[in-house]
């Protein structure tokens, strides 16, 4: 053979070969004897790999047995009716698979908005049928195209306040309703499925600019009162909470406000759905990951992206499911979070703490196949 | 068609002032009849859409009224034909090229050949943007493409982005050979969108050409690229 | 001068087979190697190395051709010698022609292929007829050229045999007619990379796209049934068929060249552990004769593109074989799994086979009975002429095979009414 193969994982194949010595006799018969669970704790030796993925997910810093948690996300699903559009279904199961195969469980999955796609009662219901298969503890986020039917009615119903917060080991979690826009469609007496429709087209300039707004602002505001300033903060929001591409809201209107209250806190991160694609920022001290649809890739806007996003290759639409996915978050025991991306039919992609807080660190991979 | 719609607010405001004279007048008026129960049926000029008036107006804001209501009914029954501002109020589209430059020159007036007037580049303006308009309308609308799993271009394509039509022709991947922009638009259609390939001289196909190309102006020819 | 060369490659080739016969019941169930060059004879009379094979671009022929193994008749001779030689192997019964058998369209029909000693391998003889225009061979992409290819199931403990290959060269190199053959060809010692370019270069004589495919496409609308043209319509559209498997004059042979889960192996094993395991073998020893074994001698081999990438959007990948002539080489798939293109047929149909590794391009096409057989007929017309007689017979054997069976078909899954990756609340029996 002319060329030796190499790939991106050479380094860490090295680290973990010297780790593997360890296993006495390991002669070419012996490694198919090696069971299942001694495989898995040679895995873990090697800074707490999952045996799932085999990108080498190390949280930084720490020693086996640390105090750092993980939970995963699914987002974006958009479902019709089965018998109206099977494909989305597929997604969203594959999905639910991928999560439920994860060893060890994540601590708890997070739904990050978008469950239906036209808000239907029989959308969202179907939708929770599938996250109700789930094995690990399921936290739901609201989504535009979950709201704008009813405006939460049949939401609330099922899943509960949208607005909501919660502590787990250590960290304050916060989940927002980030999409609220402003009313748009009493004027022109728009239909309840009319004003659904208009809200649903990602480029239709008819609807308005998503916001927390006022009364969810004091809301956030009054929660954070009592969080003191030192516990890591995460963020769930459907809308980044900042301004990338207001043609698409991409865009939160009341961003400066709302960064303005989770500002004085020194680990926040923020985590968000809308935009199906794997987006990176840092405003100041907050952190912000975008999280990937299960349904279909957004393109890239066309201005406003971040510095810091390492934008994936265009998707292939042979492969419906090309730049789709589902992923988790890695939050260490001071608070950093790093954010796996599980493309599906391509690599996993680590966009890690250190990376978004230098631009430099733990830098993630280019890719050459931009949108245009 | 602004043109008819007008007609239909001015014939309904017509009515409604005539009404009120022969009201006085104590006449029957033309195109209204005493319906069951004394209420006057009164007929917008399409002689289709009617409102029933059990009490007829009295003074110029009343007959307003009910020309109003008229337009408003017809608008509900007519929905698509207000779409040029529906498709405006929902998405930008780029401009078509600026002809000014073709109206000056030296040439005489009363010439055929060699001389256009500000009317023609307008007239080309329009149309031009009209036809981009229709494919916006296209492009955006799943049961419009007969897509069978309600997926619109849009979901993958918003504002037409990652298009690219200046690529064309090119050794599309997807289809294993070269292709034209349609011939793309078709496998889409056949594909993401599950819907039954147009034919190449569609109105819809056309439309949305249009569209995608006229997102796209401005950007140099490539072809081949990929 | 020009015209009776091709035929003085034969003569050269038919005269020094003789002595390295193996014994009848040694072939392996190949055909004697005296069989098979007569059957070889009439297959490529006329080929011209200088010119190329027709119906290729020359451009893309020109380009297939590494710079170091230009195509001449002494180098044509001698690989063609070695391809039959069965001293190539450490027990002298196995040669190329063995796996690769011209009187069974250069394959061997078998779902997986046996070498020395009856060992049996994982995976399944790809046919070598077109295959110098693949863009990588073997099935996991592993060689990059026919030269690459050549070398490596000589030293396959369970292909060939040879511990390296030196070994394989001292089997030969004593031969004085070796020698020769060599130094016409390239001016050198008998070695181990030429006998690689030298069989290479034998291989991309066996270029076979004549078919009745070919003709309608030049404009004889009678080459082929109505049923086939519906079925080439369907390959462009509802079978998406053209997406993996294109077929153009730049890409005749109807492969991408790109690695796909297509959900083959997803019946076997479970990928989780087996990925474990090839990972902790490979970060001892990441040397090819490893990655060889690994390939062909173990339940790894399911892993595929991974063992050669080791990207996880690999595992379970192969890389999508042409499909030329598919209709007479038959069984289908890397593991030989699916004995009749029906069966092919179904597994696309269907969506092919869950796993979280599975090509998202791979979804249920909703194909009726009439589109599949029709796809079938208009893939049997992809054969070479030349293979009319057998490609008849494979036809009607495959179609008595489906008549009485179809293990993969799938209707609920094919027309979406059942949804795969479907799970049971937490807690629940399956």
């Amino acid at each position: 053979m002319s060329r030796k193969h190499t790939s991106v994982e050479t380094r860490y194949m090295e680290e973990r070969e010297q780790t593997l010595r360890g296993l006495e006799g390991l002669s070419r018969r012996g490694f198919l004897k090696v069971s299942a669970a001694a495989a898995a704790g040679a895995a873990t030796l090697v800074g707490g790999m999952s045996r799932h993925s085999f990108l080498p997910v190390r949280i930084a810093g720490a020693q086996p047995g640390d105090k750092g948690f993980r939970f995963a996300y699914i987002s974006d699903s958009h479902l019709y009716e089965e018998k109206v559009n099977d494909r989305f279904v597929r997604g969203l199961l594959r999905a639910v698979d991928d999560v439920n195969r994860m060893d060890p469980q994540p601590d708890f999955v997070l739904y990050g908005g978008d469950l239906a796609q036209l808000g239907q009662a029989s959308e969202l219901q179907l939708g929770q049928q599938i996250l109700k298969t789930l094995k690990a503890p399921l936290k739901m986020m609201v989504g535009e195209h979950d709201w704008f039917l009813d405006l939460g009615d049949k939401w609330r119903e099922l899943f509960g306040p949208e607005l909501y917060s919660f502590d787990h080991k250590g960290v304050h979690f916060v989940t927002l309703m980030s999409v609220v826009e402003k009313d748009f469609w009493t004027e022109r007496k728009l239909t309840p499925m009319e004003r659904m429709k208009t809200v649903a087209g990602l480029d239709n300039g008819a609807q308005r600019s998503f916001e927390v707004g006022e009364a969810g602002r004091k809301w956030l505001a009054d929660d954070l009162a009592k969080v003191p300033k030192s516990t890591p903060l995460v963020v769930f929001s459907h809308s980044p909470l900042y301004k990338l591409y207001k043609k698409w809201n991409f865009w939160t209107d009341d961003a400066e406000p709302v960064q303005a209250l989770l500002k004085p806190f020194q680990r926040v991160t923020v985590i968000h759905g809308h935009t199906h694609q794997i987006l990176t920022n840092r405003i100041g001290n907050i952190h912000f990951h975008g999280m990937l649809s299960t349904a279909w890739p957004w393109p890239y806007a066309p201005e406003g992206l971040p510095e810091l996003t390492i934008q994936m290759d265009r998707p292939d639409p042979f492969n419906p499911s090309d730049g789709c996915g589902d992923g988790s978050f890695d939050v260490h025991p001071d608070g950093l979070v790093d954010s796996i991306y599980r493309l599906w039919n391509r690599n996993p992609v680590s966009v890690k703490a250190s990376y978004v807080a230098t631009g430099k660190t733990d830098r993630p991979p280019t890719n050459s196949r931009r949108g245009y | 068609m602004r043109t008819r719609l007008l007609f239909a607010c001015v014939c309904a405001m017509t009515f409604a002032c005539n009404q009120k004279e022969r009201a006085e007048k104590r006449e029957p008026a033309p195109g209204s009849a005493p319906a069951a129960g004394g209420a006057t049926e009164v007929k917008l000029c399409d002689n289709h859409t009617t409102v029933a008036l059990t009490e007829l107006p009295k003074d110029r804001g009343g007959g307003q009224a009910v020309a109003d209501q008229l337009m408003a009914q017809w608008r509900q029954q007519h929905p698509d034909q207000e779409w040029e501002t529906a498709v405006r109020r929902s998405w930008t589209i780029k401009p078509p090229a600026d002809n000014a430059s073709v109206i000056a020159g030296g040439q005489r007036e009363g010439q055929t050949y060699g001389r256009y007037t500000q009317l023609d580049v307008t007239t080309w303006a329009r149309e031009s943007e009209r036809a981009a308009m229709e494919g916006a309308r296209v492009f955006h609308d799943g049961d419009e493409l007969g897509s069978t799993i309600a997926v619109s271009c849009d979901m993958c394509h918003p504002d037409a982005a990652n298009t690219h039509p200046e690529t064309y022709p090119k050794f599309q991947v997807q289809m294993g050979r070269v292709a034209l922009l349609r011939d793309m638009i078709n496998w889409c259609l056949e594909h993401p969108v599950r819907a039954k390939p147009m034919a190449a001289d569609d109105p819809r196909m056309r439309a949305m050409e249009a569209y995608i190309l006229a997102q796209r102006a401005g950007t140099a020819l490539a072809y081949g690229k990929h | 001068m020009r015209r009776t060369l091709p035929i003085s490659i034969l003569a050269l080739g038919a005269c020094s087979i003789g002595n390295a016969q193996p014994a009848p019941q040694d072939l392996h169930g190949a055909a004697p190697f005296q069989d098979q060059l007569l059957r070889l004879e009439p297959l490529i009379k006329g080929f011209d190395p200088a010119i190329g094979p027709p119906w290729v671009d020359p451009v893309i022929w020109k380009a297939s051709i590494p710079k170091d193994n230009e195509p001449t008749a002494a180098r044509i001779a001698l690989g063609r010698k070695l391809y039959f030689d069965p001293r190539l192997s450490k027990d002298g019964t196995v040669a190329c022609a063995t796996c690769h058998d011209t009187t069974r369209a250069f394959t061997d029909l078998r779902p997986t292929s046996e070498g020395i000693g009856g060992q049996v391998g994982r995976r399944n003889s790809p046919t070598t007829m077109n295959a110098a225009l693949l863009a990588s061979q073997f099935w996991d992409g592993r060689a990059d050229r026919l030269e690459d290819q050549a070398k490596l199931p000589i030293t396959n403990p369970i292909e060939m045999g040879f511990p390296d290959g030196a070994a394989a060269v001292a089997a030969i190199a004593g031969d004085a007619e070796y020698i020769q053959m060599f130094k016409a060809a390239y001016n050198r010692d008998p070695n181990y990379d030429d006998i690689g370019r030298a069989i290479a270069s034998f291989e991309r004589v066996l270029i076979f796209l004549d078919a009745p495919f070919d003709a309608f496409l030049r404009g004889d609308a009678k080459a082929i049934s109505e049923e086939a043209k519906r079925g080439w319509v369907l390959y462009n559209g509802k079978g998406r068929c053209n997406s993996c498997h294109p077929l153009n004059p730049a890409n005749p042979i109807g492969s991408d060249g790109r690695f796909h889960n297509v959900g083959v192996s997803a019946r076997h094993h479970d990928f989780l552990d087996l990925a474990n395991k090839a990972l902790a073998v490979l970060a001892k020893s990441g040397s090819e004769a490893t990655l060889d074994v690994l390939a062909v001698g173990s339940d790894t081999s399911e892993l595929g593109r991974f063992l050669v990438s080791r990207l996880e959007s690999d595992i379970g990948g192969f890389r999508t074989p042409l499909i030329r002539n598919a209709g007479i080489t038959a069984p289908y798939m890397h593991d030989g799994s699916m004995q009749t293109l029906w069966d092919v047929m179904d597994h696309y149909n269907r969506g092919g086979e869950a796993n979280p590794y599975l090509d998202g391009g791979i979804e249920p096409l909703a194909l009726s009975e009439q589109e599949i057989a029709d796809l079938v007929a208009f893939t049997f017309t992809l054969t070479d002429r030349r293979f009319a007689d057998a490609n008849a017979t494979a036809f009607a054997k495959q179609r008595d095979q489906a008549k009485a069976k179809r293990p993969f078909r799938e209707d609920d899954l094919a027309n979406r009414r059942r949804m795969p990756f479907a799970a049971t609340p937490a807690g629940s029996k399956p």
